[in-house]
């Protein structure tokens, strides 16, 4: 069978080929703490803006009383063999690098935001102005390239070397002998959405409950999680950039035609800074 | 199983309501257009007399299009990456391929105009039948830039462009009614005979007619789908999109006008006829708005 390449943008997988690396990640669940100790030190160091997250965590609690338990989920961009976000940029400004990355070319970027439409783990998002240095790429896609300036000098990704309890591993999937490789071939692992097709890259392993789970994402929210996002959303001053954030609490006629007006209202007040702060 | 979310980072929705406003822009425009093309590339010679209006209609619905567009993507200046081939255009994203269309469709509208204007048959026929290819096209890749998502389960449908193009030809037809009566009211002549108009409901009665079926064939997929498609069946029956989806689209922008269409004595009155024309056009915007933000409203929770 022929291979499957995603696009006619990159390289194809290197998953398995001689001669090639693949880097890829595990995330041992049983090891995490919730330290968010990668988050912390990703956001500082890539001055990532308020809102927007190269590596959060998610936290659900599961089970009946007296059954609990409290899992752990660090998601961040599954750098996938398939990535339906290649696929779809229409500038060519995310590609593969040949040892598996997915990169963003913040110099093509138009910021029409289809990556992050066609991202099935919503691991994409646009820079927005509000960042700490003013000459750090803004209004572009961005999402977490596994630190690639980090791991071509040998090192390990800032996640992996913040991680607390060692639940990170990063290595080369290619090298048999790489601690990946072994941690993969000796335990049961798991991806997050394999049915999209995407052969995401970040693997976890004692992945067993339903935090994986978009639609009990969606259903379960805790009440101060669906308010504190609502709250986010009426108070965040990006609305015009980041199109039609909609609070559903107020999803009746009126506030349907406020989310319009506002949505509007914001989307026009934030043209004159796009376009007279220059060209790039 | 029980439980709950207590924590999770908060994803924007990446596009908004001037996208959806984008989208129904180009319905209206596509479907006018189909209108224009009926008496000079398909030979329904009745339908002359609107074909220099319903052709300008629609370029004019298209010139605001780049404007929305535009504004709307974070680097604004470098919106002529799109055009360029073969360096930056990647030619597997759809949007791409809209980006041509977008710019080729005016202009064949526009030398379609000149032909009609001039009275020249053979070359407004020509020129007519390429832009009404370019139409269906444009409006045609819209549909697709939301089908090819598979996350985005809903509107991973192979029906999504045609539905695209029925809201299209409906809301195009209603606007082109709605803008022409009301021309003839501030002409205070009848530049188009009103029956012209009550025909030209007509054929929006039967895109409404199909519209529906298909609604009711998503409807039935939805309900035979996973959960995901059962949330979705909640959240525009009776949940955060009734009003756009339900309200706005379904009983104002379809099941109302066909009542009134359906009626003999409404369907030849031109004020019902002009009221379920505009009902029609405003209400595929209810349609837009659900397609464009309904899933990634849902999907940013996860």
């Amino acid at each position: 069978m022929s291979e499957r390449v995603y696009g006619f943008n990159g390289v194809s997988p290197s998953l398995g080929k001689k001669g090639r690396r693949r880097y890829a990640m595990v995330v041992d669940l049983r090891r995490c703490t919730g330290c968010n100790a990668c988050t912390s030190s990703c956001k500082t160091s890539y001055d990532v803006p308020l809102g927007d997250w190269r590596i959060w965590t998610m936290e659900a609690e599961t089970g009946e009383y007296p059954n609990t338990k409290r899992q752990v989920l660090p998601r961040l961009c599954n750098q996938c063999d398939q990535p339906s976000c290649i696929r779809n940029c229409p500038t060519k400004a995310t590609f593969r690098h040949p040892d598996g990355f997915v990169l963003q070319r913040y110099n093509r970027c138009i910021g029409c935001r289809t990556c992050m439409v066609a991202c099935p783990y919503n691991a994409r998002h646009l820079l927005t102005p509000h960042r700490r240095d003013k000459r750090n790429p803004r209004d572009v896609a961005d999402k977490c390239d596994f630190c690639i300036v980090r791991v071509t000098r040998g090192l390990a990704p800032l996640c992996v070397t913040s991680c607390t309890g060692g639940a990170m591993v990063f290595g080369d999937r290619n090298d048999p002998d790489s601690e990946i490789s072994k941690l993969i071939r000796n335990n049961k692992t798991f991806t997050l959405r394999p049915e999209m097709g995407n052969e995401p890259q970040v693997h976890y392993i004692g992945l067993d409950g339903p935090i994986a789970d978009p639609e009990f994402a969606f259903h379960q929210r805790a009440e101060q999680v669906h308010r504190r996002e609502n709250t986010f959303k009426r108070d965040n001053e990006l609305g015009g950039e980041l199109g039609g954030d909609i609070i559903d609490t107020e999803m009746d006629f009126w506030g349907l035609m406020r989310h319009i007006g506002r949505n509007f209202k914001t989307f026009f007040s934030a043209a004159p800074n796009k376009f007279f702060r220059g060209p790039y | 199983m029980g439980g709950q979310i207590l924590a999770n980072a908060y994803h924007h929705e990446y596009w908004g309501f001037p996208i959806a406003l984008y989208f129904w822009l180009v319905g209206g425009s596509a479907g006018s257009f189909v209108i224009s093309s009926l008496g000079w590339v398909f030979g329904v010679k009745k339908y002359k007399p609107v074909a220099f209006f319903a052709s300008n209609f629609a370029t004019g619905l298209l010139m605001i299009v780049p404007i929305l567009l535009i504004i709307d993507l974070g680097k604004p200046w470098r919106f002529f990456h799109l055009l360029m081939i073969p360096s930056f255009s990647h030619w597997s994203a759809p949007m791409v391929w809209g980006a041509w269309f977008i710019l080729t469709y005016p202009v064949g509208m526009m030398i379609y105009s000149y032909f009609v204007y001039q009275k020249n048959q053979k070359m407004a026929r020509i020129f007519g039948l390429l832009a009404v290819v370019l139409a269906i096209c444009t409006h045609w890749y819209t549909g697709v830039v939301m089908q090819l998502n598979p996350s985005r389960i809903p509107n991973h449908d192979s029906a999504a462009p045609i539905l695209f193009l029925t809201g299209a030809y409906v809301s195009g037809i209603g606007l082109l009614v709605f803008c022409m009566w009301l021309r003839n009211k501030f002409a205070k002549r009848e530049i188009v005979p009103e029956s012209l108009l009550i025909d030209m409901s007509r054929l929006m009665l039967y895109g409404i007619v199909f519209d529906m079926f298909l609604l009711f064939n998503d409807f039935l997929q939805a309900t035979y789908g996973t959960g995901e498609d059962h949330t979705m069946l909640y959240d525009v029956l009776l949940g955060v999109f009734r009003w756009p989806y339900l309200y706005l689209e379904l009983v104002w922008g379809l099941i109302m006008p066909l009542i009134i269409l359906v009626i003999p004595k409404f369907s030849r009155n031109i004020y019902w006829v002009v009221l379920a024309s505009f009902m029609c056009a405003t209400g595929v915007y209810g349609m837009r708005i659900w397609w464009v933000m309904g899933t990634t409203y849902y999907q940013g929770h996860f």
